[in-house]
């Protein structure tokens, strides 16, 4: 691998990959186990960081990763990491998730999972691999500074990220925003002709 | 199309996140539609987002949970997907994300004088709700919202208020502070989609519902 990091993240990346494809093509259970040991724990620690409780944290880990095994046959390696794409598969589930278990009801029935394809031409980054737009927002991120990183760290996680960042940082909600706008900044400075 | 109006950064970053509700997904899906730049700022933040996922330390799974998914793996899929979504209420409204073109739609209705709106039907109850909202040219209003922000995207058409000219594409993200006069200065009718925060109690009294925000 041309884009091997010292922390082995590529190889790890295109092992994820082919363990998703493992389950488009042949329904390989070892396969799912593998990418469940994985992310589920994961995904589950960022449900409770979002302020979901440790049993919705836990069903909702259990229902991305199902989600994970339906739509492995969406997932294309091309055009996108398997991280970010497991990543956007919980982040579609989670949508308003949260905020209707603050209203009481936690009706996990009819919740939604709409398919945000917004897509519609080709991509600015065609062309370039997914594991070098992965490696090279990896490389991105190292250029920023530790406030800008812990700000867009924090932002993943709560509706009210904004007011509570300040809050944990103590620093004004107005530094907040000038931070994190100076770090997406310095992010699309650092991809250049990706973005 | 040139655009010349983006949600503001921090709104993209929650959008890629997931942290907006559905409605206020739906507006910006809309805006990304026509614009690559915020797509591109999009797909990196998803990017970090799946970094940021990767790199968390792990909570232990409950007892049996990979075998309680196992166990349901050849089943009719996940519970938290909704079911098959009837009509393509909005199959000719030109500039819509794909997944809202199939969401279904009222009629048009008469709100004021050149002004219509046709309620968008979220799949599920969000705490904003969505409507295209079609002005004659030459339609001048009062935008005005105290419930909460307000986002428009530009589907057709374009109007100006003192925040600048906004054309097809462009995105206008109001935060409820500001009364603006808002002109509609294109020759064809002005098409946006607008996703409103406001009291659900209210839901279905559209004439009241709009008062505050369209003062002939």
């Amino acid at each position: 691998m041309v884009n091997e990091t010292p922390n082995g993240a590529t190889s790890d990346a295109a092992r994820w990959a082919a363990l998703i494809e493992a389950v488009a093509t042949r329904g390989d259970r070892a396969a799912f186990a593998a990418l469940f040991e994985h992310f589920a724990p994961r995904i589950k620690t960022f449900m409770r960081r979002s302020g979901a409780s440790e049993q919705s944290a836990d069903e909702f880990a259990q229902e991305a990763l199902l989600a994970v095994w339906s739509k492995a046959r969406l997932f294309d390696p091309g055009s996108v990491g398997a991280a970010a794409w497991i990543f956007t598969i919980a982040r579609n589930l989670r949508i308003d998730v949260l905020r209707r278990e603050k209203r009481g009801g936690r009706d996990h029935t009819v919740e939604i999972d709409p398919e945000f394809h917004v897509d519609e031409g080709p991509q600015p980054d065609a062309g370039l691999a997914a594991s070098e737009v992965e490696s090279r927002v990896r490389d991105a991120l190292t250029h920023l500074s530790e406030d800008q990183l812990r700000v867009i760290e924090l932002s993943f996680f709560d509706e009210k990220a904004h007011a509570e960042i300040a809050q944990t940082l103590q620093i004004p909600l107005g530094t907040v925003k000038s931070r994190l706008r100076l770090a997406m900044n310095r992010l699309r400075g650092q991809l250049g002709d990706f973005s | 199309m040139t655009i010349h109006h983006h949600p503001p950064e921090e709104l993209l970053v929650a959008f890629a996140a997931g942290l907006l509700d559905l409605g206020q997904h739906v507006a910006v899906a809309t805006h990304l539609v026509g614009c690559p730049h915020c797509r591109a700022m999009v797909r990196t933040m998803e990017h970090v987002g799946g970094l940021v996922l990767a790199d968390l330390p792990p909570t232990a799974m409950s007892v049996g949970a990979l075998a309680a998914v196992e166990a349901r793996l050849d089943g009719p899929g996940s519970s938290l997907a909704v079911p098959p979504r009837v009509g393509a209420g909005l199959a000719d409204v030109p500039g819509l994300p794909p997944f809202v073109r199939e969401y279904s739609a009222g009629p048009w209705r008469w709100i004021a004088p050149k002004v219509h709106l046709r309620a968008i039907q979220l799949p599920v109850a969000s705490a904003t709700r969505v409507f295209l909202l079609r002005s004659r040219p030459g339609t001048k209003m009062i935008e005005h919202t105290h419930t909460g922000f307000e986002m428009s995207c530009v589907l057709s058409g374009s109007f100006v208020h003192a925040g600048g000219h906004f054309g097809p594409g462009d995105f206008d993200f109001g935060d409820g502070t500001d009364d603006h006069e808002i002109m509609i200065d294109s020759a064809e009718d002005c098409i946006c989609l607008v996703a409103m925060q406001g009291d659900l109690k209210l839901n279905g009294m559209i004439g009241r519902l709009l008062q505050p925000l369209i003062r002939m």
